[in-house]
């Protein structure tokens, strides 16, 4: 019974941290119709304020609180002015993109100040613990139900009582109805972002005391968690995400005190795909339909794609196949690197690009292939080669019957349902001990091998390599130009006039998924091969994003785009090595200039 | 010039694609001056232009002597127009009270406002008995009414229209149109733009018509009802 009661009450504890960030995410949403990928930023950015107040400037707690909202509350503000509002009335997906750039560099200017290691944040409460029915709570416990209580009232207070509170309101109904009432929705959109962002810095704040260490890496759970709870409860609906948190924290903390630490964001994530597939609208609403999100066709920016001619084309695979010549094993590395995530790249832009299906999730099928590769060389002694091919069908079928329940969703909530379905399938080879070796991972994966023959050399590697991608790619060409890319991309500018055609379009992505999987599948395999050792976070969410804005950079949905883009992103900062450090900096500030710039990627989208 | 509210010359436009042409109309105080046209005439650009939802690449609107080209939305409210959207768009998860409320944000005058809503409500008493109810549960004809008084609730000299009757069952068609010129007979100038001709010219003092951006015809309201032209183009019911 003590704890059981304990567990409640930690349960309760974390709810209401999560509830202080998806009631931001809530707001957010409602107001500017788009998932906040920074809001975990300004969740670490509110934790290293509370830091630096408590610890270096020894303000008193008074102080500290104020100190944090207001920080976190302006630099949302910020935000909002310098980087999402000259982005209104461009493409839907543009404002998500600048928040996913944003939180990369927010993130790493927080890991250049105060370096990646984990800082302790002590309480500056007295530790007194009463005793309730066998279990116990302590004064940080009651400081944070007290302070999630207390923001709701005030929040639940302001939306009903104030004139500003029914501006957000009306805001989050119709915004165009909004500015006919004389609505400043441009302060109403800062109004907005200074409160979420308070309030999850807040969040941050009192997570860092509450466990006693921040680190700059704490921001993704953050955002997860926030949006997870957010979809529970209803996007845009802010008592729900009240509820949605608490019911969250609640069931990791039953789920952990039954299963073990491990499982904690598996029952997050499966709780989400449960709810995106048979509640979409969270389980406060009784429509089982999502609200129809007119981003189909404008989801993603249009332009007219750069055509490189055929002897360009062959000049550019010539001079790659011939830099082995002249390159030296570090370039010829680097290049292989390159390559493999224009494998991840291509398949990606063929997903998102082409079918309109933005995946943020796409390092998941880098580590199916991965393990599947190795586990069937190891494990069954296949031949490397046949092993990689076998690892590519496998993620085909896997990638797309996880992918398949997102099948029926649309814009937000297809990348929301591909990011949880990519953070499960790191959970399961975590969690799955007797198949994947669970956290210790796999040593010993045999090197490339052609017939009998490992390839052990840099330049054999990198032939290998570009061999693989060049054949993928020509495929994929093939494939985009027939009538099968004609379906897709009709599918991704209206799937509803392309259903009324008579195209059945869960088949049509499910061909798509099945191509680009086996494609990340084969690449993942090459990978695992070249390191010897994977892990279950070898394959990582930011890998993910990587992918993304290579397939941006090049412009989605374009081939020859996709590889170029690798080549710069993963290219050049290898090629300056001094800027190793500052590496997911770059990629936050190319995305957002991109965004602003050249939305439609360098070569065009297609 | 004594007109309330004038567009001179406006050259409006979608990406590369022109919508209004040189456009100039004028509403005067007190009238009701209905735009007709069929669809793609650039009927709810126009509509747009003047709230400050689209700004025009030449030209300028101006109201009470001011020009509000250029102004965001809230201003153009601000300085005393009300809409009356198309398709309403009201806030449907709040109730007709609140929606109603909403249409005063721009007002200080707390007393005022509830002595406007009573005034609204004896003129929509339909709308007595809803008001505790959402917005979105209403029918087509009682959410018309919303917007109608929603609009009034700001006190605005002049009140858009953006197809009225759009939708309507003809019972309710001529209830609102009844309503407008009530409205209008209280003081509140009125500019509405209109697809179905007939019914807008039998409440209207004038009429323009649009076509492609341009207008074709303009002048009174029973000149242009008796036009062979108008007569051929847009009478005779619903224009397909």
């Amino acid at each position: 019974m003590g704890t059981f009661i304990d567990y409640t009450v930690n349960g309760l504890v974390v709810g209401n941290i999560y509830a202080l960030l998806a009631v931001g995410l809530a707001l957010i949403f409602g107001v500017a119709n788009l998932i906040n990928f920074a809001h975990g930023s300004l969740y670490t950015v509110g934790a290293y304020i509370g830091w630096v107040c408590i610890t270096q400037l020894h303000t008193p707690f008074w102080v500290t609180v104020p100190a944090v909202l207001i920080g976190s509350g302006g630099l949302g503000v910020a935000i909002e002015r310098l980087a999402l509002r000259p982005l209104h009335g461009t493409s839907r997906i543009a404002p998500l993109l600048a928040t996913i750039g944003l939180s990369l560099v927010l993130d790493q200017v927080v890991q250049l100040v105060f370096t990646p290691n984990p800082r302790a944040l002590p309480s500056p409460l007295p530790d007194w613990r009463f005793q309730v029915g066998g279990g116990s709570i302590g004064t940080l416990d009651l400081l944070i139900l007290g302070v999630g209580i207390g923001s709701a009232a005030l929040l639940f207070v302001f939306l009903r009582f104030t004139k500003l509170g029914w501006a957000v309101r009306a805001t989050a109904q119709d915004i165009d109805a909004a500015k006919q009432m004389g609505v400043d929705t441009d302060r109403v959109n800062s109004t907005v972002f200074a409160i979420a962002s308070a309030l999850g810095g807040l969040s941050g704040m009192m997570v860092g005391m509450y466990y006693n260490s921040i680190d700059p890496g704490m921001s993704f759970d953050a955002t997860l968690k926030g949006v997870v709870a957010q979809i529970i409860g209803g996007m845009g609906n802010v008592p729900g995400a009240i509820a949605g948190s608490l019911l969250l924290g609640l069931i990791e903390s039953y789920g952990i005190a039954l299963f073990g630490t491990s499982y904690r964001n598996l029952f997050a994530f499966v709780l989400l795909i449960g709810i995106l597939i048979l509640r979409p609208n969270g389980l406060f609403s009784a429509a089982k339909e999502t609200p129809p999100e007119p981003m189909t066709g404008s989801f993603v920016a249009r332009g007219k794609p750069i055509r490189i001619p055929m002897p360009g084309m062959v000049g550019i695979v010539a001079v790659a196949a011939l830099l082995p010549l002249v390159a030296g094993d570090y370039v010829l590395q680097t290049g292989t690197n390159a390559l493999l995530y224009g494998l991840l790249a291509l398949s990606l832009t063929l997903v998102a690009g082409t079918v309109g299906m933005v995946s943020l999730g796409h390092a998941g099928l880098l580590a199916i292939g991965a393990y599947a590769s190795s586990l069937l060389a190891i494990e069954l002694h296949i031949p490397v080669i046949a092993a990689i091919g076998l690892a590519g069908l496998v993620t085909a079928v896997l990638g797309t019957a996880l992918v398949f329940p997102a099948f029926r969703m649309r814009g937000h909530y297809v990348s929301i349902a591909t990011l949880a379905i990519g953070q499960i399938v790191a959970l399961v080879i975590l969690n799955w001990n007797s198949l994947t070796r669970g956290p210790i991972g796999i040593s010993g994966i045999p090197p490339l091998t052609i017939a009998g023959v490992p390839l052990y050399d840099a330049p054999q590697t990198y032939w290998f390599v570009l061999a693989v991608v060049t054949g993928l790619a020509l495929l994929q060409a093939r494939i985009l130009s027939s009538h099968l890319g004609r379906t897709w991309r009709a599918l991704r500018d209206d799937d509803v006039a392309a259903r009324s055609h008579g195209v059945d379009v869960d088949r049509y992505k499910a061909l798509a998924f099945a191509f680009g999987g086996f494609g990340a599948g084969i690449g993942g395999a090459v990978t695992a091969h070249l390191y010897s050792y994977i892990n279950h976070e070898t394959f990582n969410a930011q890998i993910s994003v990587l992918a993304l804005t290579i397939a941006i950079l090049g412009g989605l949905g374009n081939i020859s785009g996709a590889l170029l883009g690798s080549a710069l992103l993963v290219g050049l900062p290898e090629v300056f090595r001094g800027l190793a450090e500052y590496r997911m900096l770059i990629y936050g500030v190319v995305l957002l200039l991109l965004i602003r710039v050249r939305p439609q990627g360098l070569l065009g989208t297609v | 010039m004594s007109a309330l509210l004038a567009l001179d010359k406006v050259c409006s436009f979608y990406g590369p694609v022109q919508v209004h042409f040189d456009l100039s109309l004028h509403v005067n105080q007190g009238e009701i001056v209905c735009l007709l046209g069929g669809n793609a005439s650039g009927k709810s650009t126009t509509m747009k232009t003047i709230l400050g939802l689209m700004k025009p690449r030449t030209g300028s609107v101006t109201f009470d002597g001011k020009v509000i080209s250029g102004l965001p939305t809230h201003r153009i409210i601000r300085a005393g127009i009300g809409s009356v959207p198309e398709a309403r768009r009201l806030f449907g998860a709040m109730t007709v009270r609140e929606n109603l409320l909403m249409g005063a944000f721009i007002r200080d005058d707390s007393a005022a406002v509830r002595s406007d809503l009573d005034r609204v409500l004896t003129l929509f008493p339909r709308l007595q008995e809803r008001l505790a109810q959402r917005a979105g549960t209403l029918s087509g004809g009682e959410q018309q009414m919303v917007a109608m008084a929603r609009a009034m609730m700001g006190r605005p000299r002049l009140i858009c229209m953006d197809e009225p009757t759009m939708g309507l069952s003809p019972r309710f068609v001529d209830v609102v149109l009844e309503l407008i010129a009530t409205i209008n007979r209280e003081g509140t100038t009125i500019f509405m733009v209109e697809q179905n001709a007939s019914l807008a010219l039998q409440i209207a003092h004038r009429g323009y018509v649009l076509q492609t951006g341009r207008i074709a015809l303009e002048g009174a309201a029973r000149a242009l009802a008796a036009d062979p032209r108008i007569r051929d183009a847009y009478l005779g019911g619903e224009a397909a």
